[in-house]
């Protein structure tokens, strides 16, 4: 009998959810692109011979940096709605010039870059503790 | 007029531990459901076009309450409320297991 049903053909059922997880908090985006000014910074300081500890914090600042970007990507695939949007009208904007300071300190070394980053982030996170005690 | 059975292919978690994604399953379309069946649904009030599959929680009159297995990742009736029992297509009445459906 098994043997028989397992000839059948099958339709697809979902057994979904709208909704992913719904946790959702900027500290990882912030915390990321602080490490991206922190390591730049200390790359600045560090001596010129020390290639070791300089190959290191450039790993380290392109991973936050690619991290950074993912966790602003979910708070605005994820967690913003359009009511959000009516509420703080530039969110569009801001989120795409974060995303691309993300990119632009992946590939660069540059202090005011890195500030900028952190500014844009702790911005985005602003909005969304605004929006969250709502 | 429904088929007595018809089967389906699980997509999503909804109702782990259960049913993984890529198991299948037979439904009975005949019979009445109660509450700790797992049924089919189609319901107009879901956003996917598709069927859905969960498990009754409870059965008010007419209406059925559903709720899917894993809780945490699952929307049901605590999001879209009760769905009316003429809109059940099956309650499962056989699980297959199969080496090969995926988590």
């Amino acid at each position: 009998m098994p043997f028989l049903l397992k000839l059948l053909p099958s339709k697809p059922v979902f057994a979904h959810c709208d909704i992913p997880c719904g946790i959702y908090d900027p500290h990882t985006a912030q915390l990321a692109s602080q490490t991206v000014l922190k390591m730049v910074q200390k790359m600045k300081a560090l001596p010129k011979d020390d290639i070791h500890s300089l190959i290191r914090m450039v790993s380290v600042k392109e991973d936050h940096a690619e991290l950074c970007k993912r966790e602003i990507l979910i708070l605005w695939t994820d967690y913003f709605k359009s009511e959000h949007l009516e509420k703080f009208p530039d969110l569009h904007e801001l989120v795409w010039k974060a995303c691309k300071l993300c990119s632009d300190n992946k590939r660069a070394v540059d202090e005011v870059k890195a500030q900028e980053l952190v500014e844009a982030v702790d911005k985005i996170a602003d909005i969304f503790n605004e929006t969250s005690r709502l | 007029m429904k088929p007595p059975v018809s089967k389906f292919k699980v997509y999503g978690n909804s109702m782990l531990p259960t049913l993984k994604p890529g198991q299948e399953v037979l439904t009975f379309n005949w019979g009445k459901v109660k509450v700790g069946d797992v049924v089919v649904v189609k319901s107009a009030k879901l956003k996917v076009q598709s069927e859905i599959i969960k498990r009754v929680q409870k059965i008010i009159d007419n209406k059925v309450y559903l709720v899917g297995d894993n809780k945490t990742e699952s929307t049901d009736s605590r999001h879209f409320g009760p769905v009316d029992q003429s809109q059940i297509t099956g309650k499962v009445l056989y699980y297959f297991h199969d080496a090969t459906a995926a988590r």
